[in-house]
């Protein structure tokens, strides 16, 4: 330890910066879902992460910039957690994967609500700035949806929007709710958002059937 | 001036100006954004003194609200005219809705932007309208639906929900003129859950 003095300090300093940008990230999370974007102030964020002022702004432009950074940071948690659960049920039915990936989604947001609430809410909020990242998030769960999924049929073709309309779905009933202040327990809508799924696929008789078999 | 035509009444005059400036301003928050719109741009568009806009709107965001508010209810007149259409099923209840819905879309691409787009992120205000505008949709689409009581309870608002997330992209993409094109699939979409995969284009009848 007493070998590299100079280095050790070196790699420390990344590491404060990169620990800093962390905490401010997840400072503004916290303060957006307690106290909504317009309160959620350059100084409360500063305070909330234990940064100062002047260091914030050595990791941002503004509360605009932490805002997209949160941002992209919430989007691509989620990712990894919905992928996560998806790849844990490899091999598996579509059947089978649906209840995984939502209830990978849903833990997460209990584990998190604020951060359900910038990527559910506050993100389709903010406008331009950041609907292209909440769109590419969502198709990409789309695409997994969609892998092996059954195909119902309008006249003879394939219903495309069906798999985009359930990510949709299901996008809105979590905002719903987070804007109802009922953000606390996402996870109990995990049965009725299963069954939506299966439904729109199966219809509601075979969803109620594979939902009650367990 | 207005006094040289008698033949328009006063109150004429200014509900038809009112609904310019409310034209004006879902056109340019379509074209520019709510953000980028300024006041200048509404009166030049809507050919009004900038002083009617204030003698009628407290100012920029007041007109825009009021804007999306018309906007919705006429909106809503049509899906319900929509709903009364064909022979009384709740099929083709549902269906006739989403065909006045997806009409609306394609004929006022601006109104349908204003109201499904940019309300959202324009202001907290204009987010409350949306909101309680969906909550509305629900709750028609919910009264004019097959029997769902072995769904889950959500289901309508997944339902509604699904079919705005569709049209908002649709009207992202600037394809609002195609909406109608959708019928088919998201007829299925909204009353599989109901009926069964399949059973539903039979029903959906109007456009094969």
């Amino acid at each position: 330890m007493e070998r590299l003095p100079r280095g050790r300090h070196g790699l420390s300093a990344e590491f404060v910066a990169r620990n800093q940008r962390e905490r401010l990230i997840s400072g503004l999370t916290e303060a957006l879902y307690e106290v909504g974007y317009h309160e959620t102030t350059v100084s409360l964020i500063g305070r909330r992460a234990a940064v100062s002022k002047s260091d914030f702004y050595k990791h941002f432009e503004s509360k605009d910039d932490c805002f997209v950074a949160a941002y992209e940071t919430a989007i691509e948690r989620i990712r990894e957690r919905v992928l996560a659960a998806c790849e844990g049920a490899e091999g598996k039915s579509w059947a089978e994967r649906v209840p995984e990936a939502v209830g990978g989604l849903l833990d997460l947001f209990d584990e998190e609500p604020a951060l359900a609430s910038i990527a559910l809410v506050e993100g389709l909020r903010a406008g331009r700035g950041v609907y292209d990242r909440y769109q590419a998030a969502l198709e990409s769960f789309v695409a997994l949806l969609g892998q092996g999924s059954p195909r119902p049929a309008v006249g003879g073709e394939m219903a495309e929007a069906t798999d985009e309309a359930v990510i949709g779905g299901i996008t809105s009933l979590l905002s719903r709710r987070i804007l109802a202040g009922e953000g606390e327990r996402l996870s109990d809508l995990f049965t009725e958002i299963v069954e939506f799924t299966f439904s729109a696929y199966l219809g509601g008789e075979e969803a109620r059937r594979i939902v009650s078999a367990g | 001036m207005s006094s040289t035509r008698p033949e328009l009444p006063r109150e004429f005059v200014a509900s038809h100006k009112r609904r310019r400036m409310m034209d004006a301003i879902a056109e340019l928050t379509a074209e520019n954004g709510y953000e980028a719109t300024k006041i200048a741009d509404i009166v030049r568009r809507a050919a009004v003194a900038r002083k009617t806009l204030y003698d009628n709107f407290d100012g920029k965001e007041d007109l825009f609200l009021s804007a999306i508010d018309a906007s919705v209810s006429e909106l809503r007149l049509a899906v319900e005219e929509g709903c009364r259409g064909g022979d009384g099923s709740s099929e083709a209840r549902i269906v006739g809705g989403l065909e006045a819905l997806l009409e609306f879309v394609a004929e006022r691409p601006a109104a349908a932007r204003m109201c499904m787009v940019e309300a959202i992120s324009a202001t907290p205000s204009s987010a409350r309208l949306y909101d309680a505008a969906m909550r509305d949709f629900v709750d028609l689409f919910r009264e004019s639906a097959p029997d769902g009581a072995d769904l889950p309870e959500t289901i309508e608002e997944s339902l509604v929900g699904g079919v705005a997330w569709i049209l908002q992209s649709q009207i992202r993409r600037g394809d609002a003129e195609q909406a109608p094109d959708l019928l088919p699939e998201l007829s299925q979409f909204v009353l599989s859950p109901y009926l069964g995969v399949g059973r539903v284009v039979d029903g959906g009848g109007s456009r094969d």
